[in-house]
């Protein structure tokens, strides 16, 4: 459902630019917010809040690849394995997590408590390996500290 | 060396505008109020700045195609898309000192007469959406953005569109198709984003370690202001270190500091003693570089002499533990990911080479791979639409250059060498 | 001067240019394939990269422009190094299957490997894959061979402006499709297909039927749907139609075809054609010899002309038809007959509007090139959708909108949605006050020019409706209309575009209105023309009072001097208009009917009283290639031929003449002046004709229009309006402004026949392709419309007008329809809209004008 929330907010937004369609991004990204993803109604919308054809609208949204395209479990761990935290041992904790909760990257667990996502690097380079789960920011990770960190996420 | 960039980061509370300006911010805007706009931009020209996002291209050059352009509205944007892996140095000042890079904007938005601006932010850094959307707001209530900017009658609004996930919308063009809400893929150039850019007016980009020195060019001078770091290249650069270091981190030095210096004395060499296999100097886009050649001075200007560049600033150390049949790898298959999809050899080709590289790793390598990937790396050089392309193939070709033999024993013995 | 060395040849160019411009001006070929003219750059598929002396790197030619003393070259080492392997990089995700693609043969990537190579295939890793899909019904298409070109997205979005199609993904996962991953669901002009280099993007019209070798000949001709005029390819063995292709850059429609034009060709080789002429016999039509057909066509009519006099005949001819059909008709009629009773369905708003304009403006005022609408700095639409009537047009207000024109769309034109500046759409049959209200405001702000003091004069005898009344009738408020004022205000460059329902909505009152703010803006005119040919027909002389090249036919100077010249004669009175005809057969003054190439009893309002009327004549002929609902009424049907079966000329909507050609031999039918001149013959009056060309040279004679465009003056300029002649603008100010002719009484719902993109006329039912998109009649009315009658979308629904004449069919609620009508296309067979509308006539024009009734509507069961 997008609220009238999500409306007013996109609203808003248009205001920030010289031509409403450049707050595509941002409606997209509240909507994502509120559903999780971005269902085809959800574009469907964007496109005629916005005056644009829906077809650029899911061009554009699948170009990003942060938009999502299919329903996402309650958190999201979005795990970095670029070169840096590779190299800090990031393959191992996402074998963990894989074996763990018995899901595969992109995969959400039954239960729809976490969805796994691969990342590129996401700016923790120097304190790797890192993820992000939802958005708060997790460095200097090891396999207690991944365990103890998702501990917390209900 | 005295901390321009990062004399705040440490402080806990150095968000908060106050904070900010109890250690002189918003000084330079104060002076560079009091300026003609022209001499802002020769200011700037004069101070010898680089752009530090990654093409080192000089400020003050750009700002002046930009500032002869008779068109308005002009548009001013901030490159904080920070995706080149091993990057971490913008979000240093996005999250910890968001004041530093706003005055740095509204200098250079009074220095080109631009009324709106942008911040272009990586969707990876959700927490410096918040603090930046904080510190737009105080500087807004404060009169340091909006209609009437430091009551001098200017005018200057400023909000953050938030990226979703693209490195490619790093690559300026790219990123003004992004904000104008489109697939962040290059646009052909000429004309440059100077002239036409962010629907279809003058539209100045420059990155966030850019943006956040012009506060100090303003204050003390461009005289001053060369006098730190390389002359050709001047001032004080941001490095991050990440890796096989001892102590990995955001580093503000002189422009042209030795690399040596910086994993040995700043970093504390080598993580637990262990011996320096390669470098990467900037970036993963930028050539790796053997223990040997380690003697030059990262900046603009002398480490393509020693065969690689300055990119971001972002130095990845590799110790003899480290495989980098594995590194290649992983770096292909992120520029395959990151291909935009635009231009056919870098949409193929990186997803070729990650192919090969994932065969030869995982002990499927054939005879002839390496020739191959040579061949198919020189296809893309050269050949592709934006630099993202020439990225992949310089950085494939430099670990062959250098490291052939790692991944010819991998393809003969099947596995690694070093686990 | 920009002088530039290629491949050691100086080329010299006035302006700057691109590489690939250059060279390809000085003969010299760079492989391209993303590069498509007329498209936007892209510079994607690297390609036609080529040296340029001083530049490190090698530099795409289809984007680069020469500057002066640039050097380059095109065919080194290096760069067909280069140029295998970017083809190498596009094969190999490439699923390499040409041996079954259609597109073998004229695929440009199959042509590119053979020139340059990759010949090897060193990619050992498994391909990209992307399931085929048919969930189109006329286009299929196969991702796995899409090389990322994107010039069918270029195309949909930059040219056609459908934006149907997008690049979803990204990198090597990059593909394209429409909204909704399946089916497109768009305006299925098949553009994309054009463009597409590869097989990619195909028909399914002719899924593995053929080989681009098989083709045995191309004959360009010009599609039959529309008053544009599009040019197209169609591509032949033995005698048969393998598919119809434009060229780009070909004709007026530069290469664009709307669905009608690209798929509809299949009518031609329909199975439900007729193929042999028809006589009824003991009330049943049986297949007899074209000699048994034409002998008693010919009995008869001899018969009523001695008993009854020509008065006694009823022509209907076709603006379907080419000329040189018409123009024998009328001669017929006229000469062999001696009847002046000729008229057809253009009286319902071509004939009357253009007579109405030229009365104004001068002669000519609507002949108006199409390109002009792109450069307009306004376009106003009134009275249909341009993008459906027209469609190549219809892009044309499009590109406006593109290049920022201010697009005023005053009538429900769902095409024009993302394209219109403001959309002030007034209650059906409203439009009145809003043309008035919106001239009012006009004249406000920009004032009257005062070039004419008679029409300036009418506009002072206007009683401007006040706010409250607008409002009330319209339903928009005044905001709305300063809205388009102030769109209005300063363009200096304006099209005015004109469709069919200002006449049968508002009568020539609407047409006034619409002439005073042409005025006003100082405007170009534009008059939608739903067929062909319908200019022809009256150049043709193919109307009840006016002589070939237009001349009225009572003054009797002008018909002696006509008869002298032609040595043939032509009754001194004016003869029947299409629906006093109509008016005459069912009081039974008419005896017999000739109807070439019209269904009338199933394409004019009031169908049924028709219907009726036509029951009662004593003699029918019906010439046509389908039997139609009024076919099947006749005494005599004659098998036509159809266009692409025919030589001849159409005029279209500007006033361009331009030639059909013949690509095959009807199976059955006959060209419709062979017919006539066979009939005429048998009564009497020979007609030597050999071919249309012998019939275009008597046309030359007869009408001073086109007295100076030779046959091989056609394919020119010189067959453009004024046809080297100066333009006789002039205007004449001949105002007419009578009374409303009908009360607008209905209150409720208003039915009216919908305009489709995919159909055209009642006969492109007969087109399998465009029935494969849309096949079934609907309803389409606004959700409120909807609400009110407690009706749901894809609800079986009964539509019961006050005359007692019912339709059943589906619902379709969409808020297209901006006003409280419901639309129903009048295509289908037995669903026939026109029997439930009503109408009442213009005296001055003979036009109908729509009766307002209200209708009935319930859910079925
Ligand atoms: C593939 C690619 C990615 C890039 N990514 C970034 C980036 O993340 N941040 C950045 O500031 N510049 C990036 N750049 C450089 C920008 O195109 C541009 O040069 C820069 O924003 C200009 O700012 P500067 O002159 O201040 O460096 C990238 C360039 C390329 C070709
Ligand atoms: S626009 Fe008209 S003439 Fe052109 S292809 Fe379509 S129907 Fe045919
Ligand atoms: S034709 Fe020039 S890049 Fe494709």
């Amino acid at each position: 459902m997008i609220t009238e929330e999500i409306i007013k907010k996109i609203q808003q937004k248009k205001g920030d630019y010289p031509v409403f369609r450049s707050a595509i991004m941002s409606a997209l990204h509240e909507i994502q917010n509120t559903e999780g993803w971005l269902s085809q109604e959800s574009l469907y919308k964007v496109s005629g809040m916005l005056n644009i054809p829906p077809a650029t609208v899911k061009g554009v949204a699948t170009f990003y690849h942060m938009y999502r395209h299919v329903p996402m479990g309650r958190n999201i761990i979005q795990i970095c394995t670029n070169v840096a935290c590779m190299i800090m041992g990031a393959e191992k904790l996402v074998d963990l997590l894989k074996r763990e909760f018995g899901i595969e990257a992109g995969g959400t667990t039954g239960d729809k408590r976490f969805s796994l996502v691969i990342m590129e690097c996401i700016g923790a380079c120097g304190t790797a390996p890192a993820m992000l789960v939802n958005d708060d920011f997790h460095d200097n990770l090891d396999e207690k500290r991944v365990m103890d960190i998702l501990n917390g996420y209900k | 060396m005295q901390k321009f960039l990062l004399k705040n980061v440490d402080n806990p509370r150095s968000t908060d505008i106050r904070e900010y300006r109890k250690s002189g911010g918003y000084k330079g805007l104060k002076k560079a109020v009091e300026m003609e706009p022209g001499k802002i931009v020769d200011e700037v020209k004069k101070s010898g700045l680089r752009g530090r996002g990654g093409a080192g291209f000089p400020t003050g050059m750009k700002w002046d195609f930009a500032s002869r352009d008779p068109n308005f509205p002009k548009y001013l944007i901030c490159n904080a898309d920070e995706g080149e892996p091993g990057t971490f140095k913008d979000r240093h000042i996005l999250e910890r000192d968001p004041h530093l890079l706003i005055e740095g904007m509204v200098i250079a938005a009074r220095a080109l007469k631009v009324g709106r601006g942008y911040i272009y932010l990586r969707a990876e850094y959700p927490a410096a959406e918040v603090i930046l959307d904080k510190a737009i707001d105080q500087a807004y209530k404060e009169g340091l953005l909006g209609e009437n900017i430091t009551g001098k009658g200017f005018k200057f609004d400023l909000s953050v569109h938030r990226g979703a996930g693209a490195y490619i919308c790093g690559e300026e063009t790219a990123l003004i198709e992004s904000i104008e809400g489109k697939r962040g893929q290059p646009r052909l150039k000429p004309p440059f984003p100077v002239n036409v850019g962010a629907w279809g007016k003058p539209t100045i980009v420059n990155n966030v370690e850019t943006f956040s020195n012009l506060p100090l060019i303003i204050e003390i001078g461009p005289e001053e202001y060369s006098k730190i770091g390389n002359p050709d290249c001047p001032g004080p650069k941001l490095y991050c270190v990440s890796g096989f270091v001892e102590k990995p981190g955001v580093y503000e030095l002189p422009m042209g500091t030795i690399l040596r210096d910086i994993i040995y004395k700043h970093c504390g060499g080598i993580k637990g003693g262990g011996k320096l296999k390669a470098v990467i100097p900037g970036g993963i886009s930028t050539p790796i570089l053997p223990p040997d050649k380690i003697d030059c001075q990262m900046d603009f200007v002398n480490l393509p002499k020693a065969g690689s560049m300055l990119g971001s600033g972002a130095v990845m150390v590799f110790d003899e533990s480290v495989c980098l049949v594995s590194v290649c790898m992983r770096a292909m298959q992120f520029f395959e990911h990151e291909s935009c999809g635009k231009c056919t050899p870098c949409r193929e080709g990186t997803g070729w080479l990650s192919n090969i590289l994932e065969r030869i790793e995982n002990g499927m390598g054939r005879n002839g791979d390496i020739e191959l990937l040579l061949e198919v790396a020189s296809n893309i050089s050269g050949k592709t639409f934006c630099p993202l392309g020439d990225g992949a193939a310089g950085m494939l070709l430099s670990f062959i250059k250098y490291f052939s033999d790692e991944f010819d024993h991998h393809i003969e013995n099947r596995k690694c060498m070093v686990n | 001067m920009i002088t530039v060395t290629i491949n050691d040849r100086e080329i010299k160019f006035d302006k700057a240019v691109t590489i690939l411009e250059a060279a390809r001006s000085g003969g010299i070929k760079i492989p391209t394939l993303c590069f498509f003219e007329g498209l936007e750059k892209f510079g994607g598929c690297r390609l036609c990269l080529v040296e340029v002396e001083k530049l490190p790197r090698l530099q795409t030619a289809c984007t680069v422009m020469v500057t002066d003393g640039m050097v380059v070259r095109t065919e080194t080492d290096a760069i067909i190094r280069a140029r295998k392997a970017m083809l190498e990089f596009l094969l190999i995700n490439h699923p390499l299957d040409c041996p079954y693609c259609d597109k073998s043969g004229e695929c440009e990537l199959q042509d590119l490997v053979a020139q340059y190579g990759a010949e090897e295939g060193r990619f050992a890793e498994g391909k990209r894959r992307h399931p085929e899909s048919f969930d189109d019904p006329i286009i299929v298409r196969n991702m796995e061979r899409c090389v990322t070109c994107t010039r069918c997205v270029r195309m949909c979005d930059g040219v056609q402006r459908a934006s149907a199609i997008t690049v979803t993904g990204r990198g090597d996962h990059s593909f394209v499709e429409p909204f909704s991953g399946g089916r497109y669901d768009c305006e299925y002009c098949g553009n994309c297909l054009t463009v597409c280099p590869v097989g990619a993007i195909m028909s399914r019209l002719h899924r593995h039927s053929y080989r681009a070798w098989f083709v045995e000949d191309e004959i360009e001709t010009l599609c039959g749907f529309c008053g544009v005029g599009c040019s197209m390819i169609l591509q032949m063995r033995e005698n048969t139609i393998l598919r119809a292709i434009p060229r780009m850059g070909m004709g007026i429609n530069k290469g664009l075809l709307c669905a009608r034009g690209r798929f509809g060709y299949d009518i031609i080789e329909s199975n439900r054609r007729l193929t042999t002429p028809l006589v009824r016999k003991n009330g049943e039509l049986k297949a007899v010899s074209w000699a048994e057909a034409l002998g008693l066509v010919a009995e008869k009519f001899s018969e009523i002309k001695e008993q009854d006099g020509g008065e006694k005949f009823a022509g209907i001819v076709s603006p379907e038809l080419t000329n040189e059909d018409n123009y024998v008709f009328q001669r017929f009629f006229r000469e062999t007959l001696f009847s002046n009773n000729i008229d057809s369905i253009i009286r319902m708003f071509y004939a009357p509007a253009q007579a109405y304009f030229e009365g104004i403006f001068g002669q000519g005022i609507t002949a108006n090139l199409i390109s002009g609408i792109g450069k307009s700095d306004a376009v106003v639409v009134a009275g249909g959708d341009p993008t459906k009537i027209n469609p190549v047009l219809g892009l044309q207000v499009r590109a406006a909108s593109g290049n920022g024109a201010k697009v005023v769309s005053l009538s429900n034109a769902a095409g024009l949605k993302r394209f219109a500046s403001s959309e002030p759409v007034a209650r059906s049959g409203s439009e009145n006050f809003l043309y008035s209200a919106l001239l009012k405001a006009l004249i406000d702000t920009r004032g009257l020019p005062g070039r004419s003091g008679s029409i300036e004069q009418e506009i002072g005898n206007i009683k401007w409706p006040n706010d409250e009344e607008i409002t009330q009738r319209t339903g928009l408020r005044k905001s709305d209309i300063e809205k388009v004022a102030e769109d209005l205000k300063d363009p200096k460059n304006i099209s005015v575009i004109i469709g069919p329902d200002i006449m049968i909505n508002n009568g020539l009152m609407g047409l006034f209105l619409i002439a005073a703010i042409i005025y006003v803006l100082d405007a170009r005119i534009y008059l939608l023309s739903e067929r062909p040919n319908e200019q022809g027909v009256i150049d043709t002389g193919c109307m009840p009072d006016t002589l070939p090249g237009g001349r009225p036919l009572e003054i009797s100077s002008f018909r002696e001097k006509f008869e002298q010249e032609m040595g043939y004669g032509v009754p001194g009175q004016k003869g029947l208009t299409l629906f006093e005809m109509f008016e005459a057969i069912g009081k039974g003054d008419i005896k017999a009917a000739y109807v070439m190439g019209d269904n009338p009893v199933f394409n004019l309002p009031a169908a049924d009283r028709i219907r009726e009327a036509m029951s009662g004549l004593d003699f029918l002929v019906v010439q046509d290639a389908f039997l139609s609902e009024t076919a099947k009424m006749a005494d005599v049907v004659l098998p036509a031929a159809l266009w692409a079966e025919k030589d001849g000329t159409y005029v279209n909507l500007e006033r361009r003449i331009q030639r059909l050609h013949r690509a095959k031999k009807s199976v059955g039918g006959l060209e419709g002046w062979q017919i006539i001149a066979g009939i005429s013959g048998l009564m009497g009056s020979r007609m030597e004709y050999n071919s249309a060309r012998d019939i275009w040279e008597e046309i030359t004679r007869a009408s001073h229009l086109y007295g100076s465009v030779s046959y091989e003056d056609l394919a020119t300029d010189k067959s453009l309006w004024p046809y080297k002649g100066e333009p006789l603008r002039s205007g004449k100010w001949e105002i007419k402004i009578p009374e409303e002719v009908v009360e607008k009484t209905g209150h409720g719902c208003h039915v009216y026949p919908d305009r489709l993109l995919f159909h055209s006329g009642s006969f492109s039912r007969y087109s399998p392709a465009l029935n494969s998109i849309q096949a079934e009649p609907y309803a389409v009315m606004h959700p409120d419309t909807a609400k009110s009658i407690d009706i749901k979308d894809g609800d079986r629904i009964k539509i019961a007008a006050a005359n007692g004449w019912s339709i059943e069919l589906v619902s379709k609620v969409d808020n297209e329809i901006r006003d409280f009508s419901v639309r129903v296309p009048n295509v289908f067979e037995g669903v026939c809209v026109m029997s439930l509308v009503d109408y009442g006539i213009e005296p001055g024009t003979g036009a109908p004008v729509w009766k307002l009734s209200d209708i009935k509507i319930e859910k079925v069961q």
